[in-house]
């Protein structure tokens, strides 16, 4: 049976166009066989006969052992195949929807990766550590106005996640525990690093009002959020929580992580870029010479 | 050609019996075969599920009620769960991988078509064995058929003195069995996306899903072995006098909880994975772009393959571990939702600015991502120690990871169906009944386990019988199983659905999605050697490479 069948295959230089290639007219595939079947039964009988009877797993042990050595001549000493005559498929790739739109964000380049250029990494952990000591300042005089101590807030954060810190007293709550802090401290360093890499990733998307987004509109809908929900979950960590400063220090970081991130200088978008060489490896020979400037 | 080439298979000029038919399927260790095979089982499986989530619905609709006895009830809350997620999700979800991944990347078979024959078989005998135990459950005692222990079997609820008879036993070994089926399936994936790829298909080149089944496959690596570990150890409790569970003997009931959950939530990750690669593929066809952030996706799901072992012990809350141990978990869980949230964000990206077709597969597409999204944000509620002091063990709870199974991965299940359908039987199923599938099912979930989560709020435990008449419990309670009858109605006009398109369905042709990646680009169903000439692919996007020539994807990667 002579076949003639259009491959997806490119050639070597790359060139773009169909090629149609010659398939074999036969092809080989592993042959049907039961022996798996009869093992998997031996297998699951074996275990079955703990709850039945000892002639069960006997008779499993029995089948296990035949499948066993059926599956070894299947494989040995060459594999059991058959030969599958290979059915023509005249099927040549084609689009009904020829007409290709483009974005008009940068009209001088067919493709692009959008935003064209963005802030480094550095730039999302620099805002976010710097809103984070925004954020902290704003709590601690919010401590020290409301209670006399800029533990209050720290205990509180910590009370979010650490049980200990919920069980604390009125006073209690006023003084200074080592295990709050530490957690509060962790957990406050590691959601600023985490929102101010957010807002790196995202503020060049949303190029013409990132401040108002990062600084106001985020955390406004982020608060709406939190007030909504912890009363029903959990009043007593939400009868400590004043909502205005509350609001005011997610405002005060947002307007700082913001700021920051887009003080940071743009890099030009490298996603086409292999992670080797972004990553700043250099391996000549293996990695290929493409700089990412070569777009269209 | 091979020295043992003993048969060659000519073209079928009549109808072949069905005794040699069923040989045939039984026989098989052709990967499209098996995936099929593993997707009937899930279904035949998801019907059982199904029958015994509505009599607990029943049993539940109002106050008092006696539809079920007691102990009938826990067998029928145990055996959903078990048979949920071991019998049908799992197995659907391997089913779509064994099909799709080699022809994805442009094999011929998997790495070890046995061994994925014998993996189907375990999974489908361990499936069979649970069932069984409504049979010989009994053992001498008379003490109750099915399991009843729940699908976590706490200890010592699993011990013999408080499980007697088999039920217990049959839960352990049938779940034994097909992890083994489970893990050999993992290695099969593994081995194929490792060393099967076609040329030019780099893991830099590689479609999505073969992404994510290989960092499923992982985890089911790590994951299932502790749960084995705990079902010998179970086992040896039962039946050889160990008291490794035994707390009268020196033994840890919290032991169990680490071990079955060290598994458990890496599971849902499990699970969810090839979800997320169902919506990876099917939203960008759907939207005519190009998936956005093709990188940072592999990443993520990575971040998650690594962040998700690390989580288990939030399901112990309410235990009494130290503050610092709850602290840990508290923070890795909320830690996970960050990839995740990357990958939602990705999915919106790729249908931002997109010509977006609202076809069945996308349909279930979007609702994923709306319902993910609260299914996650619920679980990050939950991470919060005092707010799972608050909620865990309560409908809330199951509200939420409902929301995950069904709401998330359900739906892309779904989609997935609907997308490779055409595929698999060469027929293209009724578009309209698929949306009004889409409908009902939309309404009747949001009915069942929006609602859901109220009485949990309101104090409703989880796992009770029944339940007092207490303000608004019972409204909410009837209007939860009204939604779970809806939801029913929706599967059956599905199964309605793709039985009768199988029939028939118009001609699908090799492509009808104008889709881009490899198995597009043979017939459909596909033939048994998939690609007659080994496909050479020069970007992620092959098919778009052909039809468009003038700007290929080659071009930019």
């Amino acid at each position: 049976m002579a076949t003639l069948e259009v491959s997806l295959s490119r050639d070597p230089e790359g060139a773009e166009t169909t090629q149609p290639s010659r398939a074999p007219r036969e092809i080989e595939a592993p042959a049907s066989t039961a022996w798996p079947l009869v093992l998997a039964f031996g297998f699951t009988l074996i275990f079955a006969g703990l709850l039945t009877s000892v002639s069960v797993s006997l008779l499993g042990v029995g089948l296990a052992v035949a499948g066993c050595a059926g599956w070894f001549r299947e494989v040995l000493p060459s594999e059991h195949e058959v030969v599958v005559p290979v059915v023509p498929d005249q099927f040549v790739p084609v689009s009904s929807r020829r007409v290709v739109d483009r974005l008009p964000f940068a009209p001088e380049q067919v493709r692009a990766w959008l935003p064209l250029r963005t802030h480094p990494i550095s730039a999302g952990l620099k805002g976010g550590l710097a809103g984070g000591v925004a954020m902290a300042v704003l709590a601690c005089t919010y401590g020290l106005l409301k209670a006399g101590s800029i533990w209050y807030p720290i205990n509180l954060l910590a009370a979010s996640v650490y049980a200990q810190s919920l069980k604390l007293g009125a006073s209690q709550l006023n003084a200074f525990h080592a295990d709050s802090f530490a957690i509060a401290l962790l957990l406050h360093a590691l959601v600023s690093s985490g929102v101010g890499l957010l807002y790196g990733a995202m503020l060049p998307m949303f190029a013409r009002r990132p401040i108002v987004l990062g600084g106001l509109i985020g955390p406004v809908l982020w608060s709406g959020l939190i007030y909504s929900m912890l009363s029903l979950l959990n009043p007593l960590l939400e009868s400590h929580i004043d909502w205005l400063w509350f609001v005011a220090s997610q405002v005060a970081f947002g307007v700082v992580a913001g700021f920051v991130v887009v003080q940071q200088p743009r890099v030009t978008t490298r996603e086409n870029i292999a992670f080797a060489i972004r990553a700043g490896v250099e391996a000549p020979g293996i990695i290929p010479q493409r700089t990412g400037e070569e777009r269209p | 050609m091979s020295t043992n080439v003993s048969a060659i298979e000519t073209p079928q000029s009549a109808a072949p019996a069905w005794t040699e038919t069923l040989h045939e399927w039984v026989t098989t260790v052709d990967h499209k075969r098996l995936g099929i095979l593993y997707i009937l089982y899930g279904l035949g499986f998801l019907v059982m599920a199904g029958i015994e989530a509505l009599i607990i619905r029943i049993q539940l609709m109002h106050a008092h009620s006696s539809f079920v006895s007691p102990q009938v009830f826990n067998r029928m809350f145990t055996m959903h769960g078990t048979t949920m997620i071991f019998f049908v999700v799992m197995p659907i979800l391997f089913g779509f991988a064994n099909y799709l991944v080699p022809l994805m990347i442009g094999a011929r078979d998997m790495a070890f078509p046995r061994l994925n024959a014998f993996s189907f078989w375990l999974t489908a005998l361990g499936g069979l064995l649970l069932y069984f135990s409504f049979l010989g459950g009994n053992g001498l005692y008379g003490a109750g058929n099915a399991p009843d222990v729940g699908w976590w079997a706490y200890a010592p609820l699993g011990a013999k003195a408080f499980s007697p008879g088999h039920s217990t036993g049959y839960w352990t070994i049938a779940l034994l069995v097909s992890g083994f089926g489970s893990v050999g399936t993992a290695i099969n994936i593994i081995a194929t996306v490792l060393c099967m790829r076609c040329p030019g298909m780099h893991l830099g080149r590689m479609p999505l899903l073969a992404w994510l089944n290989f960092v499923m496959s992982g985890m089911v690596l790590i994951a299932i072995t502790p749960l084995t570990a705990a079902q010998m150890m179970l086992l040896v409790d039962r039946y050889l006098g160990g008291h490794f569970f035994d707390t009268q003997a020196g033994g840890s009931a919290t032991l169990w909880m680490h071990f079955f959950w060290i598994f458990g939530h890496p599971e849902v990750y499990i699970l969810v994975i090839p979800a997320f690669a169902f919506m990876s593929e099917i939203i960008p066809v759907f939207s005519r772009k190009p998936i956005f952030g093709y990188p940072v996706m592999v990443g993520a799901t990575v971040g998650i393959g690594f962040i998700s072992m690390s989580v288990w012990a939030h399901h112990m809350f309410t235990v009494g571990m130290n503050s610092y141990a709850n602290s840990f978990f508290a923070i890795t869980t909320m830690a996970v939702g960050v990839p995740t949230g990357i990958k939602i964000f990705n999915w919106l990206g790729t249908m931002w600015g997109g010509r977006i077709q609202f076809k069945t597969p996308m349909l279930f597409s979007i609702g994923f991502l709306f319902q993910f999204l609260i299914a996650g944000l619920t679980g990050i509620i939950q991470s919060s120690v005092p707010v799972d002091w608050q909620l865990s063990l309560s409908y809330f709870v199951v509200a939420h990871f409902h929301y995950v199974i069904v709401g998330g991965i359900l739906f892309a299940v779904f989609a997935a169906f609907y997308y490779w359908y055409p595929k698999f039987t060469g027929r293209m199923f009724s578009e309209r009944l698929g949306k009004w599938h889409f409908w009902l099912f939309v309404i009747g979930f949001h009915m069942t386990f929006d609602v859901m989560h109220v009485p949990g709020i309101l104090g409703m435990p989880r796992r009770i019988y029944t339940y007092e008449p207490r303000p608004g419990w019972e409204t909410l309670n009837l209007i939860v199983t009204i939604g779970a009858f809806i939801q029913a109605a929706a599967i059956l006009l599905f199964v309605y659905n793709l039985v009768v398109s199988y029939w028939k369905g118009a001609k699908a042709g090799n492509d009808p999605w104008d889709a881009w990646t490899l198995e597009w680009s043979v017939s459909s169903p596909p033939p048994a050697y998939n690609f007659a000439t080994i496909p050479v692919v020069a970007s992620r996007r092959p098919l778009w490479d052909q039809k468009h020539p003038e700007d290929p994807d080659s071009r930019y990667e």
